[in-house]
Protein backbone atom coordinates (compact mmCIF):
# COMPACT_ATOMS: atom_id res chain seq x y z
CA UNK A 1 0.00 0.00 0.00
CA UNK A 2 1.15 3.53 -0.68
CA UNK A 3 2.46 5.53 2.23
CA UNK A 4 -0.09 8.30 1.82
CA UNK A 5 -2.94 5.78 1.84
CA UNK A 6 -1.62 4.32 5.10
CA UNK A 7 -1.54 7.82 6.56
CA UNK A 8 -5.12 8.38 5.40
CA UNK A 9 -6.26 5.12 7.03
CA UNK A 10 -4.50 5.95 10.31
CA UNK A 11 -6.19 9.35 10.32
CA UNK A 12 -9.70 8.07 9.66
CA UNK A 13 -9.59 4.95 11.82
CA UNK A 14 -7.56 6.11 14.80
CA UNK A 15 -6.71 9.79 15.02
CA UNK A 16 -10.16 11.32 14.43
CA UNK A 17 -12.08 9.00 16.77
CA UNK A 18 -9.37 9.55 19.40
CA UNK A 19 -9.64 13.34 19.00
CA UNK A 20 -13.41 13.19 19.29
CA UNK A 21 -13.16 10.98 22.38
CA UNK A 22 -10.61 13.18 24.15
CA UNK A 23 -12.20 16.39 22.91
CA UNK A 24 -15.47 15.42 24.54
CA UNK A 25 -13.75 15.55 27.91
CA UNK A 26 -12.49 19.13 27.45
CA UNK A 27 -14.31 21.77 29.49
CA UNK A 28 -15.80 25.03 28.25
CA UNK A 29 -15.70 25.62 24.53
CA UNK A 30 -13.28 22.76 24.04
CA UNK A 31 -15.23 21.72 20.97
CA UNK A 32 -13.54 24.57 19.11
CA UNK A 33 -10.15 22.95 19.71
CA UNK A 34 -11.55 19.56 18.72
CA UNK A 35 -12.91 21.04 15.49
CA UNK A 36 -9.60 22.68 14.57
CA UNK A 37 -7.66 19.50 15.31
CA UNK A 38 -9.96 17.39 13.15
CA UNK A 39 -9.65 19.80 10.22
CA UNK A 40 -5.86 19.71 10.54
CA UNK A 41 -5.93 15.91 10.68
CA UNK A 42 -8.09 15.80 7.56
CA UNK A 43 -5.91 18.24 5.65
CA UNK A 44 -2.48 16.86 6.52
CA UNK A 45 -2.76 13.69 4.35
CA UNK A 46 -3.64 15.83 1.32
CA UNK A 47 -0.74 18.17 1.89
CA UNK A 48 1.51 15.16 2.52
CA UNK A 49 0.51 13.63 -0.81
CA UNK A 50 1.39 16.90 -2.50
CA UNK A 51 4.78 17.09 -0.79
CA UNK A 52 5.61 13.42 -1.36
CA UNK A 53 4.99 13.81 -5.09
CA UNK A 54 7.78 16.42 -5.20
CA UNK A 55 5.87 18.74 -7.54
CA UNK A 56 8.01 20.19 -10.28
CA UNK A 57 8.75 23.86 -10.85
CA UNK A 58 6.20 24.28 -13.66
CA UNK A 59 3.35 22.91 -11.64
CA UNK A 60 4.25 24.99 -8.59
CA UNK A 61 4.50 28.24 -10.52
CA UNK A 62 1.20 27.74 -12.36
CA UNK A 63 -0.56 26.88 -9.10
CA UNK A 64 0.99 29.98 -7.53
CA UNK A 65 -0.38 32.11 -10.39
CA UNK A 66 -3.87 30.67 -9.89
CA UNK A 67 -3.69 31.25 -6.14
CA UNK A 68 -2.50 34.82 -6.67
CA UNK A 69 -5.37 35.46 -9.10
CA UNK A 70 -7.88 33.98 -6.65
CA UNK A 71 -6.51 36.06 -3.78
CA UNK A 72 -6.77 39.18 -5.93
CA UNK A 73 -10.31 38.09 -6.86
CA UNK A 74 -11.10 38.01 -3.18
CA UNK A 75 -9.25 41.09 -2.00
CA UNK A 76 -9.64 43.46 -4.95
CA UNK A 77 -13.44 43.28 -5.48
CA UNK A 78 -14.85 45.85 -3.09
CA UNK A 79 -18.39 44.41 -2.84
CA UNK A 80 -18.75 42.29 0.33
CA UNK A 81 -19.84 38.66 -0.13
CA UNK A 82 -19.46 38.98 -3.89
CA UNK A 83 -15.99 37.62 -4.60
CA UNK A 84 -14.46 36.01 -7.65
CA UNK A 85 -12.21 33.70 -5.62
CA UNK A 86 -14.55 30.68 -5.64
CA UNK A 87 -14.91 30.75 -9.42
CA UNK A 88 -11.14 30.86 -9.97
CA UNK A 89 -10.57 28.04 -7.46
CA UNK A 90 -13.24 25.89 -9.11
CA UNK A 91 -11.91 26.59 -12.60
CA UNK A 92 -8.46 25.48 -11.45
CA UNK A 93 -10.02 22.28 -10.12
CA UNK A 94 -11.85 21.80 -13.42
CA UNK A 95 -8.72 22.36 -15.49
CA UNK A 96 -6.06 20.60 -13.40
CA UNK A 97 -8.01 18.06 -11.34
CA UNK A 98 -9.13 17.61 -7.74
CA UNK A 99 -5.71 17.73 -6.08
CA UNK A 100 -4.73 21.04 -7.69
CA UNK A 101 -8.20 22.36 -6.81
CA UNK A 102 -7.74 21.46 -3.17
CA UNK A 103 -4.26 22.96 -2.91
CA UNK A 104 -5.27 26.18 -4.69
CA UNK A 105 -8.40 26.53 -2.54
CA UNK A 106 -6.73 25.89 0.78
CA UNK A 107 -3.71 28.11 0.11
CA UNK A 108 -5.95 30.88 -1.28
CA UNK A 109 -7.87 30.98 1.99
CA UNK A 110 -4.66 30.99 3.98
CA UNK A 111 -2.82 33.58 1.86
CA UNK A 112 -5.75 35.99 1.53
CA UNK A 113 -6.13 36.03 5.30
CA UNK A 114 -2.76 37.73 5.51
CA UNK A 115 -4.59 40.66 3.88
CA UNK A 116 -7.87 40.31 5.76
CA UNK A 117 -6.32 39.33 9.08
CA UNK A 118 -6.21 35.80 10.43
CA UNK A 119 -9.25 34.76 12.34
CA UNK A 120 -10.54 31.88 14.39
CA UNK A 121 -12.42 30.69 11.31
CA UNK A 122 -9.22 30.18 9.25
CA UNK A 123 -9.13 26.34 9.42
CA UNK A 124 -12.76 26.18 8.25
CA UNK A 125 -12.01 28.53 5.38
CA UNK A 126 -9.07 26.45 4.23
CA UNK A 127 -11.21 23.33 4.42
CA UNK A 128 -14.22 24.83 2.63
CA UNK A 129 -12.24 26.53 -0.16
CA UNK A 130 -10.12 23.43 -0.68
CA UNK A 131 -13.16 21.17 -0.68
CA UNK A 132 -14.79 23.44 -3.27
CA UNK A 133 -11.84 23.17 -5.64
CA UNK A 134 -11.67 19.43 -5.08
CA UNK A 135 -15.38 18.95 -5.77
CA UNK A 136 -15.09 20.88 -9.03
CA UNK A 137 -12.19 18.66 -10.01
CA UNK A 138 -14.14 15.48 -9.29
CA UNK A 139 -17.34 16.59 -10.99
CA UNK A 140 -15.67 17.61 -14.23
CA UNK A 141 -13.10 14.81 -14.29
CA UNK A 142 -12.26 13.28 -17.68
CA UNK A 143 -14.70 15.44 -19.68
CA UNK A 144 -17.74 13.34 -18.73
CA UNK A 145 -19.71 16.51 -18.10
CA UNK A 146 -19.23 19.08 -20.87
CA UNK A 147 -17.41 22.20 -19.71
CA UNK A 148 -20.03 24.60 -21.08
CA UNK A 149 -20.25 27.99 -19.37
CA UNK A 150 -23.88 27.61 -18.28
CA UNK A 151 -23.27 24.11 -16.90
CA UNK A 152 -20.30 25.42 -14.95
CA UNK A 153 -22.40 28.38 -13.78
CA UNK A 154 -25.12 26.09 -12.41
CA UNK A 155 -22.51 23.87 -10.83
CA UNK A 156 -20.76 26.91 -9.32
CA UNK A 157 -23.95 28.28 -7.83
CA UNK A 158 -25.03 24.95 -6.35
CA UNK A 159 -21.54 24.16 -5.08
CA UNK A 160 -21.35 27.45 -3.20
CA UNK A 161 -24.89 27.29 -1.79
CA UNK A 162 -24.96 23.66 -0.69
CA UNK A 163 -21.32 22.69 -0.25
CA UNK A 164 -18.78 25.49 0.32
CA UNK A 165 -21.17 27.90 2.07
CA UNK A 166 -22.53 25.45 4.64
CA UNK A 167 -18.99 24.16 5.30
CA UNK A 168 -17.96 27.75 6.04
CA UNK A 169 -21.04 28.32 8.19
CA UNK A 170 -20.15 25.39 10.43
CA UNK A 171 -17.36 27.62 11.76
CA UNK A 172 -20.04 29.83 13.37
CA UNK A 173 -21.32 26.84 15.32
CA UNK A 174 -17.86 26.23 16.73
CA UNK A 175 -16.86 29.85 17.32
CA UNK A 176 -19.97 31.85 18.26
CA UNK A 177 -22.47 29.31 19.51
CA UNK A 178 -22.64 28.19 23.14
CA UNK A 179 -23.13 24.52 22.31
CA UNK A 180 -23.57 22.15 19.40
CA UNK A 181 -27.25 21.32 19.09
CA UNK A 182 -29.92 21.14 16.41
CA UNK A 183 -31.04 24.70 17.21
CA UNK A 184 -27.58 26.25 16.91
CA UNK A 185 -26.80 24.32 13.72
CA UNK A 186 -29.99 25.47 11.99
CA UNK A 187 -29.47 29.03 13.24
CA UNK A 188 -25.93 29.12 11.81
CA UNK A 189 -26.90 27.63 8.48
CA UNK A 190 -29.94 29.90 8.13
CA UNK A 191 -27.97 33.05 8.92
CA UNK A 192 -25.38 32.10 6.32
CA UNK A 193 -27.89 31.36 3.57
CA UNK A 194 -28.29 34.88 2.06
CA UNK A 195 -24.51 35.33 2.00
CA UNK A 196 -24.11 31.98 0.27
CA UNK A 197 -26.70 32.88 -2.36
CA UNK A 198 -24.91 36.16 -3.06
CA UNK A 199 -21.55 34.38 -3.34
CA UNK A 200 -23.15 31.71 -5.50
CA UNK A 201 -24.55 34.31 -7.90
CA UNK A 202 -21.15 35.94 -8.21
CA UNK A 203 -19.56 32.56 -8.90
CA UNK A 204 -22.17 31.76 -11.56
CA UNK A 205 -21.65 35.15 -13.18
CA UNK A 206 -17.89 34.69 -13.20
CA UNK A 207 -18.27 31.22 -14.69
CA UNK A 208 -20.39 32.56 -17.55
CA UNK A 209 -18.19 35.55 -18.34
CA UNK A 210 -14.77 34.27 -17.41
CA UNK A 211 -15.09 30.48 -17.37
CA UNK A 212 -14.51 29.69 -20.99
CA UNK A 213 -11.65 32.13 -21.69
CA UNK A 214 -9.78 31.06 -18.55
CA UNK A 215 -10.21 27.35 -19.28
CA UNK A 216 -8.98 27.92 -22.82
CA UNK A 217 -5.92 29.71 -21.50
CA UNK A 218 -5.19 26.98 -18.98
CA UNK A 219 -5.70 24.26 -21.57
CA UNK A 220 -3.40 26.10 -23.93
CA UNK A 221 -0.63 26.27 -21.35
CA UNK A 222 -1.28 22.63 -20.48
CA UNK A 223 -1.02 21.52 -24.11
CA UNK A 224 1.81 23.80 -25.08
CA UNK A 225 4.05 22.67 -22.26
CA UNK A 226 2.50 19.31 -21.40
CA UNK A 227 1.91 20.06 -17.76
CA UNK A 228 0.36 18.28 -14.80
CA UNK A 229 -0.37 15.25 -16.91
CA UNK A 230 2.55 12.86 -17.18
CA UNK A 231 4.47 12.38 -14.00
CA UNK A 232 8.00 12.24 -15.33
CA UNK A 233 7.84 14.52 -18.32
CA UNK A 234 7.94 17.89 -16.62
CA UNK B 1 3.77 50.85 14.29
CA UNK B 2 5.87 50.89 17.39
CA UNK B 3 8.54 48.22 17.65
CA UNK B 4 7.01 45.21 19.37
CA UNK B 5 9.68 43.37 21.32
CA UNK B 6 7.60 40.17 21.47
CA UNK B 7 7.60 40.01 17.66
CA UNK B 8 11.39 40.06 17.69
CA UNK B 9 11.53 36.69 19.43
CA UNK B 10 11.88 33.41 17.58
CA UNK B 11 8.67 32.53 15.65
CA UNK B 12 8.41 29.21 17.49
CA UNK B 13 8.15 31.06 20.80
CA UNK B 14 5.46 33.33 19.34
CA UNK B 15 3.49 30.37 18.03
CA UNK B 16 3.75 28.51 21.33
CA UNK B 17 2.48 31.55 23.19
CA UNK B 18 -0.55 31.96 20.94
CA UNK B 19 -1.42 28.26 21.01
CA UNK B 20 -1.38 28.37 24.80
CA UNK B 21 -3.28 31.64 25.06
CA UNK B 22 -6.02 30.64 22.59
CA UNK B 23 -6.45 27.09 23.89
CA UNK B 24 -6.84 28.20 27.49
CA UNK B 25 -8.93 31.19 26.48
CA UNK B 26 -11.37 28.77 24.89
CA UNK B 27 -11.26 26.14 27.61
CA UNK B 28 -11.55 28.25 30.76
CA UNK B 29 -15.09 29.54 31.20
CA UNK B 30 -14.51 31.00 34.65
CA UNK B 31 -15.56 34.68 34.59
CA UNK B 32 -12.42 35.92 36.36
CA UNK B 33 -10.19 34.04 33.92
CA UNK B 34 -12.19 35.32 30.95
CA UNK B 35 -11.79 38.84 32.25
CA UNK B 36 -8.04 38.31 32.63
CA UNK B 37 -7.88 36.99 29.08
CA UNK B 38 -9.80 39.93 27.63
CA UNK B 39 -7.68 42.37 29.60
CA UNK B 40 -4.36 40.85 28.49
CA UNK B 41 -5.36 40.37 24.86
CA UNK B 42 -6.99 43.83 24.72
CA UNK B 43 -3.88 45.58 26.06
CA UNK B 44 -1.60 43.76 23.63
CA UNK B 45 -4.02 44.29 20.73
CA UNK B 46 -4.17 47.98 21.51
CA UNK B 47 -0.38 48.14 21.68
CA UNK B 48 -0.03 46.45 18.29
CA UNK B 49 -2.73 48.39 16.45
CA UNK B 50 -2.80 51.77 18.16
CA UNK B 51 -5.85 53.96 17.67
CA UNK B 52 -7.28 51.74 14.92
CA UNK B 53 -7.14 48.87 17.41
CA UNK B 54 -9.26 50.88 19.86
CA UNK B 55 -11.88 51.34 17.16
CA UNK B 56 -11.93 47.61 16.43
CA UNK B 57 -12.27 46.83 20.13
CA UNK B 58 -15.26 49.19 20.38
CA UNK B 59 -16.82 47.49 17.34
CA UNK B 60 -16.80 44.22 19.25
CA UNK B 61 -19.20 45.54 21.89
CA UNK B 62 -22.40 45.19 19.79
CA UNK B 63 -21.30 41.68 18.83
CA UNK B 64 -20.78 40.92 22.49
CA UNK B 65 -24.29 42.10 23.37
CA UNK B 66 -25.84 40.21 20.45
CA UNK B 67 -24.24 36.88 21.38
CA UNK B 68 -25.19 37.37 25.04
CA UNK B 69 -28.85 38.01 24.25
CA UNK B 70 -28.95 35.27 21.60
CA UNK B 71 -27.81 32.46 23.86
CA UNK B 72 -31.00 32.10 25.96
CA UNK B 73 -32.98 31.72 22.73
CA UNK B 74 -31.20 28.53 21.71
CA UNK B 75 -30.55 27.45 25.27
CA UNK B 76 -33.54 27.09 27.55
CA UNK B 77 -31.93 25.34 30.48
CA UNK B 78 -31.59 27.21 33.77
CA UNK B 79 -33.69 27.53 36.92
CA UNK B 80 -34.49 31.24 37.13
CA UNK B 81 -37.00 32.09 34.41
CA UNK B 82 -36.98 35.78 33.51
CA UNK B 83 -39.95 35.65 31.10
CA UNK B 84 -41.53 33.31 28.59
CA UNK B 85 -42.22 33.82 24.90
CA UNK B 86 -44.02 31.34 22.60
CA UNK B 87 -44.02 28.98 25.62
CA UNK B 88 -40.22 29.01 25.73
CA UNK B 89 -38.47 30.20 28.90
CA UNK B 90 -35.77 32.88 28.79
CA UNK B 91 -33.59 32.09 31.76
CA UNK B 92 -31.13 34.13 33.80
CA UNK B 93 -28.56 31.32 33.87
CA UNK B 94 -28.56 31.04 30.10
CA UNK B 95 -28.12 34.81 29.87
CA UNK B 96 -25.12 34.70 32.20
CA UNK B 97 -23.74 31.78 30.23
CA UNK B 98 -24.24 33.93 27.14
CA UNK B 99 -21.93 36.54 28.66
CA UNK B 100 -19.27 33.86 29.08
CA UNK B 101 -19.74 32.64 25.49
CA UNK B 102 -19.57 36.20 24.15
CA UNK B 103 -16.48 36.89 26.23
CA UNK B 104 -14.80 33.77 24.82
CA UNK B 105 -15.65 34.96 21.33
CA UNK B 106 -14.23 38.45 21.86
CA UNK B 107 -11.16 36.91 23.44
CA UNK B 108 -10.60 34.75 20.37
CA UNK B 109 -11.05 37.74 18.06
CA UNK B 110 -8.46 39.71 20.02
CA UNK B 111 -5.89 36.92 20.27
CA UNK B 112 -6.23 36.07 16.60
CA UNK B 113 -5.89 39.77 15.77
CA UNK B 114 -2.59 39.84 17.68
CA UNK B 115 -1.55 36.55 16.06
CA UNK B 116 -2.01 38.02 12.59
CA UNK B 117 0.18 41.00 13.47
CA UNK B 118 2.94 38.96 15.09
CA UNK B 119 3.18 35.81 12.96
CA UNK B 120 3.59 37.32 9.52
CA UNK B 121 3.97 35.28 6.33
CA UNK B 122 7.77 35.14 6.47
CA UNK B 123 7.73 33.85 10.05
CA UNK B 124 5.23 31.19 9.11
CA UNK B 125 7.31 29.95 6.18
CA UNK B 126 10.37 30.03 8.45
CA UNK B 127 8.60 27.69 10.89
CA UNK B 128 7.19 25.26 8.34
CA UNK B 129 9.69 25.68 5.49
CA UNK B 130 11.54 22.48 6.31
CA UNK B 131 8.42 20.48 7.06
CA UNK B 132 6.59 21.35 3.83
CA UNK B 133 9.10 22.81 1.37
CA UNK B 134 6.85 22.79 -1.71
CA UNK B 135 3.90 24.36 0.07
CA UNK B 136 5.99 27.10 1.65
CA UNK B 137 7.62 27.84 -1.69
CA UNK B 138 4.12 28.09 -3.14
CA UNK B 139 3.13 30.52 -0.41
CA UNK B 140 6.22 32.66 -0.90
CA UNK B 141 5.63 32.80 -4.65
CA UNK B 142 2.01 33.84 -4.08
CA UNK B 143 3.07 36.70 -1.83
CA UNK B 144 5.50 37.88 -4.51
CA UNK B 145 3.00 37.50 -7.35
CA UNK B 146 0.12 39.50 -5.87
CA UNK B 147 1.83 42.94 -6.02
CA UNK B 148 3.47 41.89 -9.29
CA UNK B 149 0.11 41.10 -10.91
CA UNK B 150 -1.51 44.27 -9.61
CA UNK B 151 1.31 46.36 -11.03
CA UNK B 152 1.06 44.56 -14.37
CA UNK B 153 -2.69 45.19 -14.42
CA UNK B 154 -2.02 48.92 -14.08
CA UNK B 155 0.44 48.74 -16.98
CA UNK B 156 -2.11 46.95 -19.17
CA UNK B 157 -4.77 49.55 -18.40
CA UNK B 158 -2.29 52.32 -19.21
CA UNK B 159 -1.21 50.71 -22.48
CA UNK B 160 -4.82 50.22 -23.57
CA UNK B 161 -5.81 53.79 -22.85
CA UNK B 162 -2.79 55.12 -24.75
CA UNK B 163 -3.92 53.32 -27.90
CA UNK B 164 -7.43 54.67 -27.46
CA UNK B 165 -9.01 51.54 -26.04
CA UNK B 166 -9.35 52.78 -22.48
CA UNK B 167 -12.60 53.63 -20.75
CA UNK B 168 -13.64 57.08 -19.65
CA UNK B 169 -15.76 58.09 -16.67
CA UNK B 170 -18.88 58.33 -18.80
CA UNK B 171 -18.46 55.06 -20.69
CA UNK B 172 -21.39 52.68 -20.44
CA UNK B 173 -21.25 49.87 -17.89
CA UNK B 174 -21.12 47.36 -20.71
CA UNK B 175 -18.00 48.99 -22.12
CA UNK B 176 -16.36 49.17 -18.71
CA UNK B 177 -17.18 45.52 -17.99
CA UNK B 178 -15.93 44.43 -21.40
CA UNK B 179 -12.73 46.39 -20.98
CA UNK B 180 -12.27 44.97 -17.49
CA UNK B 181 -12.69 41.43 -18.79
CA UNK B 182 -10.09 42.06 -21.50
CA UNK B 183 -7.65 43.36 -18.91
CA UNK B 184 -8.20 40.30 -16.70
CA UNK B 185 -7.81 38.02 -19.70
CA UNK B 186 -4.56 39.67 -20.80
CA UNK B 187 -3.27 39.59 -17.25
CA UNK B 188 -4.04 35.88 -16.91
CA UNK B 189 -2.35 35.01 -20.21
CA UNK B 190 0.68 37.07 -19.31
CA UNK B 191 0.91 35.53 -15.83
CA UNK B 192 0.56 31.97 -17.11
CA UNK B 193 3.11 32.43 -19.90
CA UNK B 194 5.41 34.24 -17.49
CA UNK B 195 5.09 31.39 -15.04
CA UNK B 196 6.49 29.00 -17.64
CA UNK B 197 9.51 31.24 -18.12
CA UNK B 198 9.97 31.38 -14.36
CA UNK B 199 9.76 27.63 -13.99
CA UNK B 200 12.18 27.00 -16.87
CA UNK B 201 14.58 29.39 -15.21
CA UNK B 202 14.10 27.57 -11.90
CA UNK B 203 14.78 24.23 -13.53
CA UNK B 204 17.90 25.41 -15.29
CA UNK B 205 19.22 26.64 -11.96
CA UNK B 206 18.75 23.17 -10.54
CA UNK B 207 15.41 23.27 -8.76
CA UNK B 208 14.45 19.78 -7.64
CA UNK B 209 17.86 18.22 -8.21
CA UNK B 210 18.72 17.96 -4.55
CA UNK B 211 17.24 18.64 -1.16
CA UNK B 212 16.50 22.30 -0.68
CA UNK B 213 18.11 24.11 2.18
CA UNK B 214 16.50 27.06 3.82
CA UNK B 215 17.84 30.19 5.39
CA UNK B 216 16.21 31.95 8.31
CA UNK B 217 17.18 35.11 10.07
CA UNK B 218 15.76 33.83 13.33
CA UNK B 219 17.95 32.07 15.89
CA UNK B 220 16.92 30.71 19.25
CA UNK B 221 18.69 33.11 21.64
CA UNK B 222 19.06 32.73 25.39
CA UNK B 223 16.03 34.96 25.92
CA UNK B 224 13.99 32.65 23.71
CA UNK B 225 15.01 29.55 25.65
CA UNK B 226 14.33 31.23 28.99
CA UNK B 227 10.92 32.44 27.86
CA UNK B 228 10.02 29.00 26.50
CA UNK B 229 10.98 27.51 29.84
CA UNK B 230 8.95 30.11 31.76
CA UNK B 231 5.95 29.56 29.48
CA UNK B 232 6.02 25.80 29.99
CA UNK B 233 6.28 26.24 33.78
CA UNK B 234 3.34 28.68 33.87
CA UNK B 235 1.25 26.47 31.58
CA UNK B 236 2.07 23.50 33.82
CA UNK B 237 0.85 25.40 36.89
CA UNK B 238 -2.34 26.44 35.07
CA UNK B 239 -3.01 22.85 33.95
CA UNK B 240 -2.37 21.57 37.49
CA UNK B 241 -4.92 23.94 39.03
CA UNK B 242 -7.41 23.45 36.21
CA UNK B 243 -7.22 19.67 36.62
CA UNK B 244 -7.86 20.00 40.35
CA UNK B 245 -11.02 22.00 39.75
CA UNK B 246 -9.64 25.37 40.82
CA UNK B 247 -10.99 27.03 37.68
CA UNK B 248 -14.34 25.29 37.33
CA UNK B 249 -17.37 27.31 36.45
CA UNK B 250 -20.78 25.90 35.61
CA UNK B 251 -23.68 28.02 34.48
CA UNK B 252 -26.39 25.58 33.47
CA UNK B 253 -28.75 24.61 34.92
CA UNK B 254 -27.44 26.29 38.08
CA UNK B 255 -24.59 28.67 38.64
CA UNK B 256 -21.66 27.01 40.35
CA UNK B 257 -18.52 29.09 40.11
CA UNK B 258 -15.45 28.16 42.11
CA UNK B 259 -14.28 31.19 44.06
CA UNK B 260 -10.70 32.34 43.50
CA UNK B 261 -9.28 32.21 47.00
CA UNK B 262 -6.57 30.60 49.06
CA UNK B 263 -4.45 28.24 47.06
CA UNK B 264 -6.26 28.86 43.76
CA UNK B 265 -4.85 32.39 43.57
CA UNK B 266 -1.53 30.85 42.44
CA UNK B 267 -3.24 29.35 39.39
CA UNK B 268 -4.78 32.69 38.52
CA UNK B 269 -1.47 34.53 38.88
CA UNK B 270 0.23 31.95 36.66
CA UNK B 271 -2.45 32.37 34.00
CA UNK B 272 -2.33 36.15 34.07
CA UNK B 273 1.46 36.09 34.08
CA UNK B 274 1.48 33.85 31.02
CA UNK B 275 -0.91 36.09 29.11
CA UNK B 276 0.94 39.26 30.05
CA UNK B 277 4.31 38.04 28.69
CA UNK B 278 4.17 40.18 25.50
CA UNK B 279 3.03 43.25 27.44
CA UNK B 280 5.67 42.74 30.13
CA UNK B 281 8.38 42.45 27.48
CA UNK B 282 7.22 45.69 25.88
CA UNK B 283 7.02 47.55 29.18
CA UNK B 284 10.51 46.31 30.05
CA UNK B 285 11.75 47.61 26.70
CA UNK B 286 10.27 51.08 27.34
CA UNK B 287 11.80 51.24 30.82
CA UNK B 288 15.20 50.14 29.54
CA UNK B 289 15.04 52.71 26.78
CA UNK B 290 14.23 55.49 29.20
CA UNK B 291 17.00 54.45 31.59
CA UNK B 292 19.60 54.29 28.84
CA UNK B 293 18.43 57.62 27.49
CA UNK B 294 18.67 59.30 30.87
CA UNK B 295 22.29 58.18 31.15
CA UNK B 296 23.33 60.15 28.07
Amino acid sequence: MKKSNVAMLIVFLALIPLTLFLGDKLPGKGYYITGVLIIIELAVPFFMMFEKRKPQARELVVLAVMIALAVIGRVAIPIPHFKAAFAIIMLTGIAFGPEAGFIVGAITAFASNFFYGQGAYMPWQMMAYGAGGMLAGFVFIKNKIPKKPWIMAIFGFLAVVIWIGPLLDTSHIFIMMPEISFATITASLASGFPVNVSQGLCTALMMIVFGKPLLEKLDRVKQKYGMLEDENGI
Amino acid sequence: MKQDSFSKLHPAVNLLFFIGAICFGVLLQHPVYLLAGIFASGVYYFFLNGRKGMKNILLMIPLFIFITLFNPIVNTRGVTVLFTYFDRPYTLEALIYGVAVAATFVLMLLWFGCYGKVLTGDKFTCLFGNLAPSLSLLLVMVFRMIPNLLQKAKQIVGARSSIGKGTAEKSSIKDKLGSGMTVIGVLTSWALEGSITTSDSMRSRGYGTSKRTSFTVYRMTNTDWILTFVMFILLGVVIFFAANGGMNAEFLPERNITPINGFNVIGFIAYLGYLMIPTILNVKEVIQWNISRSKI
